[in-house]
């Protein structure tokens, strides 16, 4: 999947858009100094747009997307592009353990000193594996800076895409526990390869 | 006796109505609204009563609500009486300036002789002034009893804002009482009959004076610096809260309602149709009898008076959230160098066309 930057602003393409020419003298034309026309003039533009409005306000267009671009939040939500950061979450594997290893790395880039964990061994197998006793993501300090998602050589801990609820009326409601963080990873995939896509270089030399 | 008394009282009331019940409490949301639609927004719409929204209308009822149930405040150092005073002060000659502006004209029903006007004074248009004069005294006490700096300085600019256009507005309304020779606002309403005699072509430059004028009178936006929120604030009314400051926001309101109703009797035609001429009207409302006609008459001249109102104070909307603040020293030059010469200028080429015809 690639990622390609969107270059247009509104609906005009980018070989279209020419810079604006700037008039860079401050002295008003004679036109200018007699305040009635371009009073008009700005004039004319906000009663532009309040007759615009009103008939879509009165005659909403159908199928048309709307002139106003205000979303009327609870009710409709924005769908959010691959790179927004929500909450941090850990990994969860197809077995249903967690992908960390707990190697502490992100406990030690964390910026806001968010992220604390208790290292342990497990069976796996024949062989014994790293695992997280306790990971506890303090989400009160977090400040969504993403570099744990950076640092992670794993894929352990991607940022989500989750933003509501996140507030609490309790400070300790607010530090996060190991089961509350772990996402199984179906849902985390387009996520994790734009991960890949953007630290590709730093974390998959091949 | 009794029935000039129950005429009376029915148009007090009625002006009374209008404005208190109608204009005054719908304004703000009118302001919120229109703002939002100039700029692309969607404005206020979350106010509701058993989940009926009603575009939002249900705001300036939460509105009154909020700030009545709010506490009084009267800051320490404050002068009480003046500052309780102010609130009063301003709001009073807002409504009481719309007594002597007519609303309709002279009728006969049931050999009765009505005159839709509350006060018929000779000096309509110097009552008006005199008490629009005494708006500043509220906005002046309320800056300087509070006890802040920002309220004072907020006074300050009103006191002086209002004397520089307190002048230009005085005399940009002569051209208009030498065109029609009369002080009396029924009189001048009566004589724009048609359309081509309306003030505004008459005194196209009376016009633009008298608007400008106005809403500098007014304190509305482009001339808004004694409450400039970004720069003091909110000028002489930041140490206001509660019922005192719905006073305040009421009296800014009414006084828009009443500058509208007094441009709309000089220059746009009073309560006129444009093309339709009155005796036209009657005809065509000759089929309810020759009382019910005049009162199907008096009706459409009210309805046109306010259709009249509701678009003037579109119109200072408009110019309100288009036009940004002037600074303190463009008002002054504005009022003194610029709007004081073009009305000096517009009485002497009027005298002289008057004098010449």
């Amino acid at each position: 999947m690639s990622y390609e930057l969107d270059y247009t602003v509104g609906s005009i393409p980018l070989d279209k858009l020419k810079p604006k020419k700037v008039r860079k003298n401050i002295e008003l034309t004679l036109w200018e100094r007699l305040y009635i026309p371009e009073i008009v003039r700005g004039m004319y533009i906000t009663t532009r747009h309040f007759v615009i409005n009103m008939i879509g306000f009165v005659f909403p267009p159908k199928g048309k997307k709307r002139k106003i671009f205000t979303v009327y939040y609870p009710e409709e939500k924005l769908t959010i592009h691959v790179a927004y950061r929500g909450r941090p979450v850990l990994v969860q594997r197809e077995d249903g353990k967690e992908k960390c290893v707990a190697c502490g790395l992100c406990e030690r880039i964390c910026p806001a000193l968010a992220i604390s964990i208790i290292g342990g061994e497990r069976q796996c197998g024949n062989d014994m594996e790293r695992y997280p006793v306790t990971y506890t993501l303090d989400m009160s300090r977090c400040v969504y800076c993403g570099l744990c998602e950076e640092v992670c050589p794993h894929e352990a801990i991607v940022m989500s895409d989750e933003y509501i609820g996140l507030a609490e009326y309790d400070r300790k409601n607010m530090i996060y526990p190991k089961e509350k963080l772990l996402v199984p990873v179906a849902r985390l995939k387009n996520r994790i390869e734009y991960v890949r896509e953007i630290y590709g270089k730093a974390n998959y030399m091949d | 006796m009794i029935a000039d008394l129950i005429e009376a009282i029915a148009k007090i009331l009625f002006v009374f109505g209008v404005n208190m019940g109608f204009f005054a409490p719908i304004l703000g949301w009118v302001e919120r609204k229109q703002s939002a639609v100039m700029q692309d927004r969607v404005g206020a719409n979350r106010a509701d009563i058993f989940g009926f929204t009603l575009i939002g209308l249900l705001h300036p009822l939460s509105d009154t609500i909020k700030l009545i149930t709010k506490e009084d405040f009267i800051p320490a150092g404050a002068n009480k009486l003046f500052h309780t005073l102010a609130p009063f002060i301003s709001l009073t000659p807002a409504m009481i300036t719309f007594a002597v502006v007519p609303f309709g004209g002279q009728y006969e029903i049931f050999g009765r002789r009505i005159n839709l006007v509350v006060a018929d004074l000779d000096v309509g248009i110097l009552f008006v002034f005199a008490f629009a004069s005494l708006a500043t005294y509220g906005t002046v006490l309320a800056g300087w009893s509070s006890n802040n700096n920002w309220s004072f300085l907020g006074g300050l600019r009103a006191a002086a804002q209002m004397l520089s256009y307190e002048v230009a507005m005085g005399l940009s309304i002569i051209g208009i009482i030498m065109v029609y020779g009369s002080l009396k606002l029924t009189e001048i309403g009566a004589m724009q009959t048609d359309f081509f005699k309306w003030g505004i072509f008459l005194q196209p430059i009376g016009f633009i004076l008298f608007l400008t004028c106005a809403i500098a009178e007014n304190k509305r936006a482009p001339f808004d610096i004694p409450e400039a929120e970004t720069e003091i604030v909110a000028g002489y009314f930041t140490e206001y809260s509660s019922m005192k400051f719905i006073m305040f926001w009421m009296g800014e309101f009414l006084e828009m309602v009443t500058i509208s109703g007094i441009i709309v009797t000089l220059f746009l035609g009073a309560w006129h149709l444009p093309f339709i001429s009155d005796e036209r009207l009657l005809s065509l409302f000759g089929f309810a009898g020759p009382n019910g006609s005049i009162i199907m008459l008096m009706m459409a001249n009210i309805a046109t008076f306010f259709g009249k109102i509701i678009f003037m104070i579109w119109f200072q909307m408009t110019i309100r959230w288009t036009l940004p603040r002037f600074r303190y020293d463009q008002i002054m030059k504005l009022g003194w160098k610029i709007m004081l010469p073009i009305s000096l200028i517009n009485i002497f080429i009027t005298g002289l066309v008057v004098l010449l015809k």
